[in-house]
């Protein structure tokens, strides 16, 4: 089968006519209660699954079928503190993910400099047999470095998810909801290139 | 409408259940013979018949090239996966099948759906036999870690049969009802099934609402390559190493008596788990003996790799539900071979507590089975099931790296939707490959399906299709697309990697209503009179030998009475006095038996019934 690359085409996620927060009786606010969340889910459940619909006309199996997939679709990513910002902006038209996505944000460029030069050496070791220890131990901390980068920003991604929420109780204007929502936008991309920094030294650790 | 049952149909035994009206409690169904367990074993006789189960194992070991057993290991699959399986175990195979295996029985060929059809309409007639009733709708199982193409097998399979598979119910969340039905326990339940040819390891939670009862799986991991097949096969290479040494025999070469170690040799392994030792006895075609002692500690050291390989996916599944092993509250073992001690152990020690054992490993998931299926067919209001995919769903991108769209343990029905455009002018075509697994690569990834959505020639960028992916309840990939500029349906023809076109089912569900017209009544006469004659001659075999002369005269007398009987049934065509008989002949020569035995040297006998002495 003829697979040049002109003919792949990139997906890219279509909006959500139904949206999840609607659907799940939310304000778009980032902070959500989970335990109610989780009984809303179970409640939806219980109307919408197939199981209840074995013997019904195939139109209604259909209409079902949809239903209970939007509600699980739903509640997957609303449970998810990261996956919700994502979706949120996605709604608002705001997530724009980072242009060159393999470039480090400028104030880490040279730890992420030094820790691929980690990892090429390591890799070089385990292919020519060489002394893996030292190479390791420093890794370990690189890694733990990252990971603790990794807190940080899901700790202001936190702060910035509550400043959205306010703004959207205080009823804020276009502006201060586009600027936060730039903002979490920002932090969403950093927090994505650190996750896979600390993923791949995982990998050559394992 | 006819009735509804549920089916195990497992690698090494099958079972099909029912939940009783009254008590709401399921229950397996026996068969002919008084067993509950069919085992998955298919034969095609010379005359054209076809024979599954009990019967059918016989003949593994006389007619081995019209036989076949664990057909599940190949359902789903293409040659090339099976290329493990093919040195392993003795499947004929049609060289050039490719997607779909064609495996030779006699000199007819059938696909790995057809031939678990057969099994299936066995157990349909089982249960049709029991209510009195016709049966057309079922709810069969399939192992948790079943990957797309595996689970379409099985529902083609259930068409071929001629049942209406109402839904694919996963093992181990099937094995969770039947306890939670049994227990009333709630909590954190994790289930731990090792069958004959599959692992599944499922993580659940159990809750109590005033609505009802919710069991939601958490996660699922497994490999569907892994089970007590494994351990037979390890036991083989160890005993027919020996065997060559020693005696030069090269049991390789020989499939009937291979078949015969490997029966002997399962004995043994199930020995193994009441004793600290087993010795196998095995006689070679030259007359001498081949004699082994396993120990309690050597099989364990045998098996321990392959108990190792099952705590991966337990340690992942646990993972994934953001668990801990002590945060476990409930441990279900389900599969025959969750009885051996070291798996017991095992998991005793990685859980800190004692897993649940109280129902019979080889029915409770057929038990399951039977309460989803009462669940269905009565809209029963008060449980709800909600279970996961356990692969990621994903689409080919550039440079052949795989975009993740439903994650592994999404709660199904799952969907995602994805917009496809052009990147050329006037390109009329877009493909899409759709894949299943967790590594980055494509071709690490187990291909599902490809498609191509025709677009009329338009500017690059113009077109905008959405296409809808949805895993269905059963764990089934559905697509549907969209023109986004007109609103309208668009048509996708999907072609299935692994699978079988709709005509080809229709073809093979009418030969199977051929097989299936010889009458099931009819052929069960047919066999319990080859039983019975095999007994009447072992019987007056063993009557005349020497070992005979220490049988009393009431004793002698009991079982001429019980020989006239046997005759006297197989002149008529009640097959269920036949077998009544037998068992009374059975019964009334036990103790001639064990005077035959002393007199005999040969494989582990204990409780053997005079025919097979």
């Amino acid at each position: 089968m003829d697979r040049t690359e002109n003919r792949m085409s990139t997906p890219s996620t279509a909006p959500e006519r139904i949206d999840h927060f609607t659907l799940f009786d939310l304000p778009r606010k980032l902070w959500i209660e989970m335990s109610g969340l989780e009984q809303k889910f179970l409640q939806l459940s219980w109307k919408l699954h197939p199981d209840n619909f074995v013997n019904a006309s195939a139109e209604e199996q259909e209409r079902s079928l949809k239903r209970s997939s939007e509600v699980n679709d739903a509640y997957r990513v609303l449970r998810d503190p990261v996956a919700r910002v994502e979706y949120l902006l996605e709604i608002e038209g705001a997530r724009k993910e980072g242009e060159h996505k393999q470039q480090a944000p400028p104030e880490l460029l040279e730890e992420v400099f030094e820790l691929n030069e980690s990892l090429d050496e390591l890799r070089e070791a385990k292919e020519s047999g060489g002394d893996l220890a030292a190479l390791k131990s420093r890794l370990e901390s690189a890694q733990k470095n990252f990971q603790e980068k990794l807190g940080e920003v899901d700790e202001r991604l936190q702060v910035a998810a509550q400043q959205w929420d306010a703004a959207v109780e205080a009823k804020a204007g276009d502006n201060d909801r586009k600027a936060i929502m730039v903002r979490l936008n920002e932090l969403l991309n950093r927090r994505s290139y650190i996750r896979n920094l600390v993923n791949n030294v995982a990998k050559e650790l394992a | 409408m006819g009735r509804i049952v549920g089916i195990d149909l497992g690698t090494t035994n099958s079972l099909v259940a029912y939940t009783d009206p009254q008590t709401g409690a399921p229950k397996c169904i026996p068969g002919p013979n008084g067993s509950t367990l069919c085992p998955s074993v298919v034969s095609l006789d010379p005359d054209g018949s076809i024979i599954v189960g009990e019967p059918a194992r016989r003949r593994l070991l006389t007619q081995s090239e019209r036989s076949i057993y664990s057909v599940k290991r190949l359902m789903g699959r293409g040659v090339a996966d099976i290329q493990t399986e093919l040195k392993l175990f003795p499947f004929r195979i049609d060289p050039s099948s490719k997607n779909v295996i064609r495996i030779k029985l006699g000199d007819k060929f059938f696909t790995p759906p057809e031939i678990s059809a057969f099994i299936l309409r066995e157990l349909k007639n089982w249960a049709e036999a029991y209510f009195g009733d016709t049966v057309d709708r079922a709810v069969v199982t399939v192992p948790a870690y079943f990957n797309d193409a595996q689970r379409q097998a099985t529902k083609d399979a259930g068409k071929i049969a001629g049942l209406e598979v109402l839904r694919l119910v996963n093992e181990p969340t099937a094995a969770a009802l039947a306890y939670g039905l049994h227990e009333k326990q709630r909590g954190r339940v994790a289930v731990y099934d090792l069958g004959g040819g599959t692992f599944d390891i499922s993580v659940l939670k159990l809750i109590s609402t005033s609505e009802g009862d919710i069991y939601q799986v958490l996660s699922t991991n497994g490999d569907t390559h892994l089970g007590g097949d494994d351990i037979d096969n390890l036991m083989q290479s160890v005993v027919r190493e020996k065997i060559l040494q020693h005696h030069r025999v090269d049991v390789s070469t020989q499939p009937e008596l291979a078949q015969e170690l490997r029966k002997a040799l399962i004995a043994t392994k199930h020995q193994l788990s009441d004793s600290k030792s087993a010795t196998l006895r095995f006689p070679l075609p030259n007359g001498s003996i081949f004699a082994h002692e396993f120990s309690r500690a050597e099989f364990d050291a045998l098996i321990g790799p392959i108990v190792d390989r099952t705590m991966g996916p337990v340690k992942q599944a646990l993972a994934d539900a953001h668990l801990t092993p002590s945060e476990i509250e409930e441990v279900v073992l389900v599969g025959g071979t969750t009885r051996t001690p070291l798996i017991r152990t095992t998991v005793q020690e990685y859980f800190g507590r004692k897993p649940h054992t109280e129902l019979n490993p080889d029915e409770v998931v057929a038990l399951g089975a039977a309460v989803q299926a009462n669940i269905l067919d009565r809209g029963v209001q008060n449980m709800l099931l909600l279970d996961v995919t356990p692969l990621s769903l994903g689409i080919e991108t550039y440079g052949g790296a795989v975009a993740k769209v439903i994650p592994r343990n999404s709660t199904i029905p799952a969907s995602a939707q994805e917009m496809y455009t052009t990147g050329v002018d006037n390109q009329t075509g877009i493909d899409i490959h759709v894949l299943q697994g967790e590594r980055e690569l494509a071709k690490d990834c187990r291909s599902l399906a490809r498609f191509t959505l025709k677009v009329p020639p338009a500017p690059a960028g113009l077109p905008r299709i959405e296409v809808r992916f949805l895993i269905d309840a059963n764990g089934i990939l559905q697509v549907a697309a969209k023109d986004l500029r007109n609103g309208q349906q668009h048509s996708v023809e999907v072609q299935p990697s692994y699978g079988i076109s709709d005509t080809e089912i229709e073809r093979m569900l009418e030969d199977s209503i051929e097989y299936a017209e010889q009458d099931f009544a009819e052929r069960q006469v047919i066999e319990a009179r080859t039983e019975s004659e095999a007994i009447l001659a072992a019987t007056q075999k063993a009557l005349t030998s020497a070992s005979s002369a220490t049988l009393s005269t009431e004793e002698r007398a009991t079982i001429d009475q019980s020989v006239a009987a046997l005759k006297e049934s197989v002149a008529g065509n009640d097959y269920k006095l036949i077998r009544k008989r037998i068992d009374e002949l059975n019964h009334a020569t036990t103790h001639l038996a064990e005077l035959v035995m002393n007199g005999a040297v040969s494989t582990a006998l204990e409780g053997r019934k005079l025919a097979e002495v």
